[in-house]
């Protein structure tokens, strides 16, 4: 049979693959991407991103409604139906699959859908529903992402211990659920569940949730969700599971002390693992860490000339729009251009209610590494926005370094935070000071002003707050 | 925490360790100095950023060592915890903050080399962060190769704009245009800045002969006459000063000066006349920037004055020359000397000269033609003042006269405007205004 010839493969249809694709026949290259999934989108559209945020917008009325009693005005008992739920969420997940399979095939990248394997550096064979299909490249680029962990502990081939993946189905809505892991999934799927009536424990191995993530960032979450959980439980390992009827026995240990308790439900929120097991790398020369990552340099090169990776399985923060940089970058540096990935930061957004999002050097880290910075602070209970909002549980912080006044990093909590969070990204990137922020008109009243509060606040000059001078 | 060799100025990349002044084990203060350096210009010593115990030195005496390299292992001490924001602050490259600010010295070696970067500026960020610069001006400096920390931003905090990164690319090609225009015109000639060493001569084959390492400072030295020698095209002009009433008049003043606890010299009554002087001729104070091809007139008058010390020459330099009166020069030149003689003088103050004068009367010398301390364009030599015979009118009489040369760039300087400015030179120490001397 003769093999399939193009010059670029892509190996995985999410977001960075297909637009590492795109990019490539932008720029007059000949590109086949591959993706056993019937549709394209990868975990961000099918199970990631995508369904998570709709189940979240769609639940968030259920808090709203709750809380606008208090403002004078009563709703009804909601009712939910979670059939509804379940196929509008999974309208947008085929429409925006429809809209990538349209872009791909406006610019004539061939669709393969199959699980790949490589053959050699520059074959991959395909399993698809016709059988074996060779294709021959020049370059490569593996993107195939990344799949929840689910350790052998916890696997007992019972579909009520879910992951990320199962829990998305929303199968039904259980009485008692258990998170496992306060991580930003756990705390995201949580929050679902409880808006739809369950009653949600979070466990979590180590002493805070949202592990990483400044404290003061941290705790507006912590405090939201101590009301919508039932518990959360810090300091508390998983011993074992075990099946018992329709219910899950999950043996905990809580100060050294084991304790056996009955869910409804499971969700196994403990970190994400690559995609590489049988793809054939090791007909490459493709390497991996220690952790089972792909090694790759700033041009997304593997030790494999002809291979390029991105995204997921490169480790680090597993993010969608890192993998989308990547993506531009690996096609760029196969095109011989002098490009890197050299950004100065890569934004990370927690949907959790609040919202938290992040960008640049924290603050935790620059006690860590010993960088001398002046953080300002702007507390959103001085925000006319925020309390028109109802929503002061709000925080937006500068990381500035002293001399320059240069914004090294931005934090935001708080209502919208991920979608404030980019004015942040682009006064990184740009190297502005806390003056430019402090001197641009921000529009009242919005959530917006307080990043210029915020700047203001380091020269002791913030309208709304009575700060110390330089911040604190 | 590794303590590193900080930028201690512009231009300087490392130096020789010429001793070590704690032990491992050692307890240390905050800015306790524990090391002694020298470097291309001085011998100076460095601080420790913060208190606690040497666990470990990294260097020997004698050793090279350049920016960035650990010299010292501090572990803070136990007992005086500081509290986390401290902690957070004592930064081992907090040491850099001593250094002068990258403006400090604009009169970088660029003008000497023409081959040469211009500048050795280098951004540093003590939060070990890459230029500011956008995305845009970030991508543009990959394409063409440029390292941006080597582009000096004008920007608010230091940001890079476009118009930063052209003028130095546009300033990178005046430079190798410059470079590639002089290269033919001397084709078997070694270059300037690297001397070809002479062949391995045995010398010992003619007698008994010793070998000394040269010292960082006589490098320094001898790659500056060469650079200058070979790269200013330069004029020696000679001329007499009659300082007899000059000689009285430090005579009748000189214990009122003393009493003030200050040295009344030749080279006091020097500087003064100098600075005025060059504020007339403000050729005589410029440079060249081969970069832009402009000539930089400066509005200050800082004077280097050469000084003999046991190491060799430096030339720290005096500020504000034209801004001071006699007694303050007097003390001032005193004090400088005095620090330069036993290498406590401070890097920064071995730069930003506009003039120079080497003053060789007190070991007596007579005329000779110094070299022009470049990027400067003009150095005065001074003789030592000797009684001659003089025509004064139809009589002679016997004065003293003072050997004096001017060398002067004459890209810079032309015979005429060299002249008129020794002439004021002359004028000026032959008619000393008494007022001057007088103490108020």
């Amino acid at each position: 049979m003769e093999p399939i010839t193009t010059e670029i493969l892509v190996l995985g249809a999410g977001p960075g693959g297909y637009a590492a694709a795109f990019y490539a026949a932008d720029k007059g290259k000949k590109v086949t991407l591959v993706e056993q999934n019937p549709r394209l989108g990868g975990i961000c559209l099918n199970v990631g991103c995508i369904p998570s945020k709709a189940l979240l917008h769609a639940t968030e009325i259920l808090r709203e409604m709750k809380e606008s009693a208090a403002r004078g005005i009563a709703l009804g008992e909601p009712q939910i139906n979670l059939d509804k739920l379940r196929d509008w969420k999974n309208g947008i997940l085929d429409k925006l699959g429809k809209g990538i399979k349209t872009l791909a095939e406006h610019r004539k990248v061939q669709i393969i859908h199959g699980r790949g394997h490589f053959e050699d550096s520059q074959t991959l064979r395909v399993e698809t529903a016709d059988g074996q299909k060779f294709i021959r490249y020049e370059k490569a680029i593996i993107a195939v992402g990344s799949k929840p962990a689910l350790p052998n502990a916890f696997d007992l081939g019972n579909p009520r211990v879910m992951t990320s993946t199962g829990a998305l189905e929303i199968p039904d809505i259980p009485e008692n659920l258990l998170v496992v892991g306060g991580g930003y999934i756990g705390m995201e799927l949580g929050t679902v569940y409880a808006a739809l009536g369950s009653s949600v424990v979070v466990l979590e191995a180590l002493p805070s949730i949202l592990a990483g993530i400044d404290a003061d960032l941290a705790r507006p979450v912590m405090r939201a969700a101590q009301k919508t959980f039932k518990d959360i439980r810090l300091n508390t390992k998983v011993l074992k599971m075990a099946t018992a009827g329709k219910q899950i026995k999950v043996t905990l240990e809580i100060d050294k002390q084991p304790r056996e308790e009955l869910y409804d439900r499971v969700l196994v929120s403990v970190g994400r693992t690559p995609n590489l097991t049988d793809l054939g790398l090791a007909n490459t020369k493709v390497t991996k860490d220690d952790k089972g990552f792909i090694h790759c340099n700033a041009r997304q090169q593997t030790e494999d000339p002809n291979i390029y990776a991105i995204g997921d399985v490169n480790g680090g923060a597993l993010l969608a729009h890192r993998a989308t940089r990547e993506g531009k970058i690996a096609v760029e540096a196969m095109l011989g251009e002098a490009s890197a990935f050299e950004n100065i930061v890569v934004p990370a957004v927690v949907y959790t209610d609040p919202e938290v999002a992040w960008c640049g050097l924290t603050e935790a880290e620059a006690k860590q590494k010993n960088i001398d910075v002046k953080v300002a602070k702007f507390l959103w209970g001085a925000s006319g926005r925020a309390l028109t909002l109802d929503r002061p549980d709000g925080l937006t912080k500068l990381i500035i370094e002293p001399e320059s006044e240069r914004i090294l990093g931005v934090g935001v909590v708080g209502a919208g935070a991920g979608e404030l969070i980019s004015e942040g990204v682009l006064a990184v990137e740009m190297g502005a000071t806390a003056r430019d922020l402090a001197d641009t008109i921000h529009p009242h009243p919005t959530l917006s002003e307080t990043f210029m509060e915020a700047a203001e606040s380091f020269y002791g000059t913030a309208t709304h707050t009575l700060s110390r001078r330089s911040g604190s | 925490m590794d303590v590193k060799l900080p930028q201690l100025a512009e231009g300087v990349e490392g130096g020789t360790v010429v001793s070590i002044l704690v032990a491992e084990g050692q307890m240390i203060e905050k800015d306790q100095a524990f090391m002694e350096l020298e470097t291309q210009k001085a011998v100076g010593s460095i601080p420790a950023p913060s208190a606690g115990v040497v666990t470990k030195i990294h260097v020997k005496q004698g050793m090279e060592v350049s920016v960035g390299q650990t010299l010292i292992s501090i572990e803070a001490a136990a007992a005086q915890t500081p509290s986390p924001s401290t902690t957070a602050q004592t930064n081992p490259s907090l040491v850099a903050s001593a250094s002068p600010p990258p403006e400090a010295n604009s009169e970088a070696p660029a003008n000497v080399a023409p081959a040469a970067v211009p500048a050795g500026y280098r951004y540093e960020s003590k939060s070990g962060m890459a230029p500011p610069a956008s995305p845009a001006i970030r991508k543009i400096a990959r394409e063409l190769d440029i390292d941006l920390t080597r582009v000096r931003g004008s920007k608010a905090g230091g940001r890079i704009s476009l118009a930063d990164l052209r003028a130095y690319v546009q300033k990178l090609q005046h430079l190798a245009f410059a470079g590639a225009v002089a290269t033919p015109a001397a084709p078997a000639a070694p270059t300037p800045t690297s001397p070809t060493p002479a062949e391995a001569i045995d010398f010992a084959k003619w007698g008994p002969i010793r070998r000394e390492k040269m010292s960082p400072l006589r490098r320094t030295v001898s790659r500056r006459m060469i650079e200058s020698w070979t790269s200013i095209p330069k004029i020696n002009q000679f001329a007499d000063a009659d300082i007899s009433a000059l000689l009285a008049l430090r005579k009748k003043y000189a214990p009122s000066y003393e009493k003030k606890g200050a040295h009344l010299t030749l080279t006091s009554f020097i500087l003064l006349t100098l600075g005025r002087a060059l504020m007339k001729h403000p050729h005589a104070n410029a440079s060249i920037d081969s970069g832009s091809l402009e000539i930089v007139y400066k509005d200050y008058c800082h004077i280097g004055v050469a000084v003999d010390t046991e190491g060799g020459l430096i030339v720290p330099v005096l500020r504000d020359v034209d801004k001071k009166n006699l007694l303050q020069l007097s003390s001032d030149l005193h004090a400088l000397t005095e620090r330069t003689r036993q290498r406590k003088v401070a890097i920064e103050e071995l730069q930003g000269g506009s003039f120079t004068i080497s003053n060789q009367g007190s070991v007596g010398g007579s005329h000779f033609t110094p070299i022009i301390y470049a990027p400067q364009v003009a150095i005065l030599g001074i003789g030592q003042g000797q009684a001659k015979p003089v025509a004064i009118g139809d009589k002679i009489a016997i004065r003293t006269i003072l050997p004096l040369c001017l060398a002067y760039d004459h890209r810079v300087l032309d015979g005429a405007d060299a002249v008129r400015f020794l002439k004021d030179i002359i004028a000026g120490l032959e008619t000393f205004d008494e007022a001057d001397i007088k103490l108020k």
